[in-house]
């Protein structure tokens, strides 16, 4: 008399909760997913293609465009790559206030995260709260180098020009109340009871799955894996400074929210060595205004906020093109172990799994 | 039963058969430019380059030594002033930050054992750049891959990143696959090489490592490698109904339509000449009357 | 008195619901333009400001006066009234689109089913008990005649409240069903469990008040309540108050229990079809609905129109003159009272996150059940006690 049927249901392109034009191919029963498949493409512009067809210098302005939220982390991985590419030295002085920059791009990812994923569980203050924070860093970039979003911040060789007088000053205020900033965040987040019991338990991927998958960033740390690149292959001045690489070993969402805020402060505290540690000196090493390369590929691996992001550069002797411009997205990898975390799992819980995995769209599709 | 307020898709009208305005491919910015290099890194073709620029080079001094020779007897039978003798030239040395990486003899312990494992199997190995470089046969990477990542010295957990590039200028094959391993435990990586001809289909690495899946949908999609056992081989960025592989060296930048003609610098009229062969086709005369 | 004839005391009803009608609709566009506000303060922005009148006319007038009240930042509280009337402008002028393969009768009856259970539960929510004015003696016809505070005072006033109130989830559940979209089929599934769920315990929530009062009608009940118990009311009462409130949060579909229409995972819920005055109809009904639980509330277990709630001022009016100001009950006080827990409503959508479909049920079935019957059990010992 009764029938059981599966409902088949799109979650996305368009939909309030996929970061994106994310498509979510799920099969519900009840409310329970059964079957769950991302479809990607949506974005997609061919940023491969387009930078082997462009100069080495030309290809940095569409690494901006891939990971818009983390544009400082893609341009340093694309500078270094090029630079072991060339075999050229970096200043040190450019080498600090690349890692400065790119904690404070740190930051501003991870606030990012922290307000989408809190809306996406329903917790709409954090949302604005967050997004004040990350003005701040947006201002400092925007001081930086005129720019706020997509920054092109470094050159290959080193910095287009030396920081603007007063951004210390600027960068100190900041992280003067960035502390109780955070602690503001997890006052309404980390104790409470409705956030610990949609986020506990919830999209769990253990260690063994996340390497399997290949899965980096935060969300492996919190499945109790320290693999942290910074740490792991030391990289701009990463080896001068003392840090930690907070884990977890829960490794759900909410032990993937606790590292993050952890590496909020572990960040916070990589910038002020950086600005009590500044040397002097120039910020360009000297390199010729047209770089032509030897037959030579490379593949070069930082830490984004959203796990390795690596550049493969295939140099073609005497051509001012890369012969071959790959991208390794820490978002496309990630975005593979989302049928492990999401079935099984109630609908509601889809969402807080996509949030939880950090994905902008534009470097999966690129 | 139809309900009588939804509009009823109409029947599409019939697609004009082509060619439609002119010959595309003889559009210029469509034409493509081949590559006439195989930029594949390898310390044997490296160090053959080598030996043969300095032969070359040998070659020619020998030949000013050759020509100063045959000057100077020639000004000394004319009773002339001798001429200066040559001088070797050094190569230039630029005042920069850089130093090129070159491919070095390979003397990691992770590259002598693969060699020393597989014997045969592995077809070169170097390193450059402070990367381990292993090009194995496109054969046995299944086998290579299960051994970096079981073997207790090796332990290479993590398959960071897979790709391909095409060499369309190479002879006996055309795209090189690339691996790079992570190893977290011993903070390693490895670079695996093979190289595939047209119409070769390797073996997938998702026997052994599960992330391969979209990396080698990416591949497939972006170079039409098709690789097998693989559970879901089909195109993952682009439309299924997609025709080509973006990422090879023959695919035009300009895709179909676009940008064939400069619409600012309409010189030539041909703005108006496409626009009166189209409406030709369809059977409409646009060309004003002639003022008898 | 003169007794009022037929026709009087129909034309009296009538003037009745006109009053509670406006009402309704003075509170709801507040409640609307109040959450933009309160929310924006809550999250450190401004909130609807952008339309704010001109340099002309009234809200020219408003906006000058507004800017010289000292250093505090007035004008900005008020910006962004006209806003509303934009809004309604809109909901009104919308193309009103209905889905191709929609149900459409059904489509159509929702959005009203909901409207009007949610009007209709003020029939017999009673504002003042016994006569809120009297007719003065040149008003032509009714002269002299006195209109009482609430338009049926009837002596099962919960009952009906309570059975129209649940009329509404029908709204609801039609209205994803008839979509015929899978959206709002989900947010209408959603709701029918979880709104038939919350009645259990929210009813139960409020027998106590029936217990500890021996009442039915509404007035009768508030006053017994706020004036009428020997002993504090609070003792037994907290633990009541709260688990009502809860329901009445999860009742009304406010976070953190907004599951039918849960916009990071169902879009919209059930009213992703809608569009225009239909969708407004339901915008409507949810804050309509609102006003309902806070009146109720306010009514129940915070002493209605009395100054004082939870039987302090049975307590408090033995200390006052007789015939003070302050004993005796006024519609002043029990409006307050509703825009008090209006507030809460917006405070707590500001506040927490919102809870996953399954833990809503937990919620329901496994903590506000046991503790809604534990706390009627509690107040009939007490009742018996006293």
């Amino acid at each position: 008399m009764f029938k059981n049927e599966e409902m088949e249901i799109n979650l996305g392109p368009q939909h309030p909760s996929t970061h994106g034009v994310l498509r979510v191919k799920l099969r519900l029963d009840g409310e329970t997913i059964t079957h769950c498949k991302p479809i990607i493409g949506y974005l997609h512009r061919g940023v491969e293609k387009i930078c082997e067809n462009q100069t080495f210098f030309q290809g940095q302005v569409w690494t901006d465009r891939m990971d818009y939220c983390s544009a400082v982390a893609n341009n340093l991985g694309w500078a270094e790559a090029n630079e072991k590419l060339f075999g050229i030295t970096v200043p040190r002085r450019a080498q600090y206030i690349r890692t400065m920059l790119n904690e404070f791009n740190r930051l501003a990812s991870h606030l990012i995260w922290l307000a989408t994923h809190a809306l996406d569980i329903g917790a709409m203050t954090v949302f604005l709260y967050a997004f004040r924070e990350r003005e701040d860093i947006l201002d400092l970039n925007e001081a930086f180098c005129g720019s706020r979003l997509t920054t092109t911040a470094f050159r290959i060789g080193g910095l287009r020009e030396d920081l603007p007088p007063g951004f210390e000053k600027m960068a100190r205020k900041f992280l003067a109340k960035f502390e109780t900033c955070l602690e503001e965040y997890e006052n309404l987040l980390s104790e409470n009871r409705i956030w610990k019991k949609r986020t506990i338990g919830v999209a769990k991927l253990s260690a063994e799955d996340a390497i399997a998958l290949g899965v980096t960033g935060p969300v492996l740390r919190a499945a109790g894996v320290p693999y942290d690149i910074r740490k792991a292959f030391p990289y701009a001045a990463y080896a001068e400074m003392d840090f930690e690489v907070p884990t977890q070993t829960a490794a759900d969402t909410y032990a993937r929210y606790l590292v993050r805020m952890a590496e909020m402060r572990q960040s916070a505290r990589i910038v002020q060595q950086c600005l009590d540690g500044m040397p002097e000196g120039p910020v360009m090493a000297k390199i010729p205004k047209i770089l032509k390369p030897e037959v030579n590929e490379v593949y070069h691996a930082t830490e984004a906020p959203k796990g390795e992001i690596g550049y493969y550069l295939v140099g073609e002797k005497g051509s001012t093109n890369p012969y071959r411009f790959h991208v390794r997205a820490p978002g496309f990898i990630n975005l593979q172990c989302l049928p492990k975390m999401a079935e099984g799992a109630l609908i509601a819980d889809i969402v807080a799994a996509i949030g939880t995995l950090d994905i902008v769209l534009g470097e999966i599709d690129r | 039963m139809t309900d009588p307020i939804v509009p009823q898709p109409e029947a599409a009208p019939e697609a004009p058969k082509g060619p439609y305005v002119y010959d595309y491919a003889a559009s210029p910015q469509r034409q493509v430019v081949m590559p006439k290099t195989v930029p594949l890194p390898s310390r044997r073709t490296y160090l053959a380059e080598v030996k043969a620029a300095a032969e070359a080079d040998e070659a020619k001094w020998q030949k000013m030594l050759a020509d100063f020779e045959t000057a100077k007897t020639k000004a000394e039978a004319e009773g002339k002033d001798a001429p200066k003798p040559p001088v070797r030239p050094v190569p230039r040395k630029d005042d920069n930050d850089m130093k090129t990486p070159w491919p070095e003899e390979a003397k990691d312990a992770d590259l002598l054992l693969l060699q020393a494992c597989l014997g045969a199997k592995v077809e070169e190995v170097f390193e450059q750049a402070g990367e381990l470089t292993c090009q194995v046969s496109k054969d046995t990477i299944l086998e290579v891959l299960l051994l970096c990542r079981d073997h207790a010295d090796l332990r290479y957990e993590m398959l960071a990143d897979q790709t391909a590039t095409h060499y369309p200028a190479a002879t006996g094959w055309d795209y090189s696959v690339v691996y790079h391993l992570t190893s977290i435990s011993r903070r390693k990586r490895l670079r695996l090489r093979i190289l595939v001809p047209e119409g070769f289909i390797p073996d997938s690495a998702c026997a052994a490592y599960p992330s391969a899946n979209w990396m080698e949908r990416e591949i497939y999609d972006m170079l039409g490698i098709t690789f097998a056992n693989h559970p879901d081989m089909t195109r993952i960025l682009c439309p299924d109904d997609w025709e080509g592989h973006a990422l090879r060296k023959d695919y035009p930048v300009v895709g179909w339509g676009q940008r064939d003609i400069a619409f600012r610098e309409d010189r030539g009229g041909m703005i108006e000449r496409i626009a009166l062969q189209k409406a030709g086709q369809l059977g409409i005369n646009l060309k004003q009357p002639k003022a008898e | 008195m003169p007794t009022p004839t037929l026709s009087q005391s129909l034309a009296i009803t009538l003037i009745q619901c006109v009053l509670v009608v406006l009402f309704v609709f003075v509170v709801v566009p507040l409640t609307v333009f109040a959450e933009r506000k309160v929310l924006g303060y809550l999250q450190q922005r401004l909130g609807s400001t952008r339309v704010a009148g001109g340099h002309k006319g009234v809200t020219g007038w408003m906006n000058r006066g507004m800017w010289k009240w000292g250093r505090i930042p007035v004008l900005s509280y008020w910006r962004g009234i006209p806003g509303l009337l934009a809004d309604v402008l809109k909901l009104i002028l919308k193309e009103d689109v209905i889905p191709a393969k929609a149900d459409k009768f059904v489509f159509f009856i929702a959005p009203a089913l909901s409207m009007v259970s949610a009007v209709v539960v003020f029939a017999a929510i009673s504002f003042v008990p016994g006569t809120f004015f009297i007719f003065p003696s040149w008003f032509p016809g009714l002269a002299g005649l006195p209109v009482s505070g609430g338009i049926a005072d009837i002596n099962v006033g919960l009952l009906w409240i309570l059975g129209v109130a649940s009329v509404g989830v029908y709204g609801i559940v039609l209205a994803g069903w008839a979509s015929n979209s899978k959206y709002p089929l989900l947010g209408g599934l959603r709701s029918a469990a979880q709104m038939v769920s919350y009645e259990v315990p929210l009813a139960i929530s409020l027998l106590v008040p029936v217990v500890l009062s021996g009442s039915l009608n509404f007035s009768e009940m508030a006053r017994e309540m706020a004036i009428g118990l020997s002993a504090w009311g609070l003792v037994p009462q907290l633990l009541g108050f709260l688990i009502y409130l809860t329901c009445g949060f999860a009742e009304t579909n406010r976070l953190p229990f907004d599951m039918p229409e849960a916009e990071n995972e169902l879009v919209a819920g059930f009213h992703t079809e809608y569009s225009g005055m239909k969708f407004g109809f339901f915008y409507l009904a949810e804050y309509i609905n609102m006003t309902v639980v806070s009146a109720l509330a306010a009514g129940f277990f915070l002493g209605g129109p009395w100054l004082l709630p939870f039987g302090l001022q049975g307590l408090f009016n033995h200390l006052l003159p007789a015939g003070s100001w302050l004993a005796g009950p006024h519609a002043i006080f029990f409006v307050a009272k509703i825009i008090f827990l209006l507030f809460t409503y917006i405070w707590v959508r500001g506040t927490i996150p919102r809870y996953r479909y399954d833990q809503v049920m937990t919620v329901a079935w496994k903590y506000l059940i046991p503790m809604a019957l534990f706390n009627l059990l509690l107040a009939a010992l007490v009742r018996c006690a006293v």
